[in-house]
């Protein structure tokens, strides 16, 4: 407990608090305005609520650190209200409203190895892997002699997410998505 | 690494500013990276080069090398290439990056001012824009209109409702002048404010322009009044340049200005990291 993060380790994923609440860093910006002395300004969204705040630190302040603790899961099956997991060290299991899990949820698919953020025993935030694999159910067939550049369409995957695919893309091909920028990155070679 | 549409777009600035400068009849300059002195504000920081004594650093921008060029007799010059900082980072910020700066013999800021509007119309139209028409406001009148009220007593007060209240409220292309005379650098004073402004656009901070100081004591007693206050904070003194206080007694009476060529690129191409701009080391 009590440690500190100055300015200058300030970086995206940080997890702080403030007020006693625990947030991520989303944003942070070096600005030196006239010739004086730096500041950072930063986004940061409460891991609880969602909610996105932003705050200005001048170089030399410093944020405590949220006593945040994320935890390699194993996506289970989802009871109809939660998504459960099993933590792969203690094999406990633990279930998690949607509502923390920032939409990531769509993307899991039974046996998916996930990171948990746990804050005061409580799950607060999920991170995906960067990069998933999962087959298309359902996208209109493509317009053949369609060759415009960077024309797409979009695509449902068996996992129930939705991603922008090339026009070439068919339905019931495998695909690898960026679940960091929800995008299409390529077909999966056979 | 950048899109190739976007080395395309930068490729097309970075020309369009050497075209404007050439047809204006400025010189190039290609001033020296390494340098035995690189910086003299207070909140800069310098790269050392592990060269061995004596010690050496990367500039920090080219000002120093091109005010001896001034004093040695050349009008108008310009230096375009890399600068280096340390201790900036962030998506505005990479430790190498690509600055213009230029120099105007026999005007004042308010000559330069006119250079920057027109310098900003061709870089605008090499991108295939058109460059919106540029607000002037004052320092004052800017805490003012953004905020509501004057700048706080307190520099740091102040600084703090800049970058939280007036700084991205700056979208227009805007040229902000008279900066509090504590804030001069090399800029030469006017009654209490120093002779100085900068660009901003789309809330970014582009550029930086003096009035130039000609008075060689007073720039001597900034820079050690600056060092005083590094090390009392426990930073290393930046080393004096006595060549460059020597050419600033010597340089007729000029304006010049220094303008972030990536940031120009990144507010013109509607992007807002840096490294979607410049190929990264």
């Amino acid at each position: 407990m009590g440690s500190n993060y100055q300015t200058s380790e300030f970086r995206n994923g940080l997890k702080v608090l403030v007020d006693g609440n625990p947030y991520v860093m989303t944003y942070f910006q070096f600005v030196k305005p006239g010739k004086g002395t730096a500041f950072t300004r930063t986004k940061l969204k409460n891991l609880i609520t969602g909610n996105v705040i932003e705050r200005t630190y001048r170089t030399g302040e410093s944020l405590e650190a949220a006593d945040c603790e994320d935890r390699n899961m194993q996506y289970l099956y989802h009871d109809g209200e939660q998504y459960q997991f099993m933590d792969l060290e203690t094999f406990e299991q633990l279930g998690m409203a949607p509502d923390m899990m920032d939409g990531g949820e769509s993307f899991l698919t039974e046996e998916l190895q996930v990171m948990i953020t746990m804050f005061n025993s409580r799950p607060v935030g999920m991170t995906l892997p960067n990069f998933v694999e999962d087959t298309i159910d359902y996208t209109e067939p493509g317009v053949r002699g369609n060759t415009a550049q960077g024309a797409t369409k979009p695509a449902t995957l068996t996992c129930g997410a939705t991603v922008q695919v090339p026009l070439f893309i068919e339905q019931g091909e495998a695909i690898r998505v960026d679940t960091r920028t929800k995008s299409y990155v390529g077909r999966v070679k056979e | 690494m950048p899109a190739p549409s976007a080395l395309r777009a930068r490729a097309a600035v970075v020309r369009a500013l050497r075209e404007w400068l050439w047809g204006m009849g400025f010189i190039e300059i290609e001033a020296p990276a390494l340098v035995r002195s690189a910086a003299l504000e207070e909140h800069l920081e310098a790269l050392a080069v592990d060269s061995g004594a004596p010690e050496r650093w990367l500039h920090t921008s080219p000002e120093f090398a091109m005010k001896r060029v001034l004093a040695a007799g050349l009008p108008r010059v310009f230096s375009l290439g890399p600068c280096f900082r340390g201790e900036e980072r962030g998506p505005h910020h990479a430790a190498e990056f690509t600055m213009i700066e230029w120099y105007r013999v026999g005007c004042d800021y308010r000559g330069i001012m006119d250079d920057l509007v027109a310098l900003l119309g061709a870089a605008a139209a090499a991108a295939g824009r058109s460059l919106p028409e540029v607000e002037h406001l004052t320092v004052a009148e800017a805490y003012r209109r953004h905020s509501g009220r004057s700048a706080d007593a307190d520099p740091i007060e102040a600084a703090r409702t800049w970058v939280n209240d007036v700084e991205l409220k700056l979208t227009a292309p805007t040229i902000v002048r008279d900066y509090p005379a504590s804030e001069a650098a090399f800029a030469a004073i006017r009654g209490d404010v120093a002779e100085r402004f900068e660009l901003y656009w789309e809330g970014v901070e582009l550029a930086n322009a003096f009035t130039e100081l000609l008075d060689p004591s007073e720039l001597a007693e900034r820079w050690s009044k600056n060092n005083l206050a590094r090390v009392a904070e426990g930073r290393a003194p930046h080393p004096v340049d006595h060549r460059l206080i020597e050419a600033v007694g010597r340089h007729p009476r000029c304006g010049g200005i220094a303008l972030g060529v990536d940031r120009l690129v990144m507010v013109l191409l509607g992007v807002d990291d840096i490294r979607d701009v410049r190929v990264g080391g």
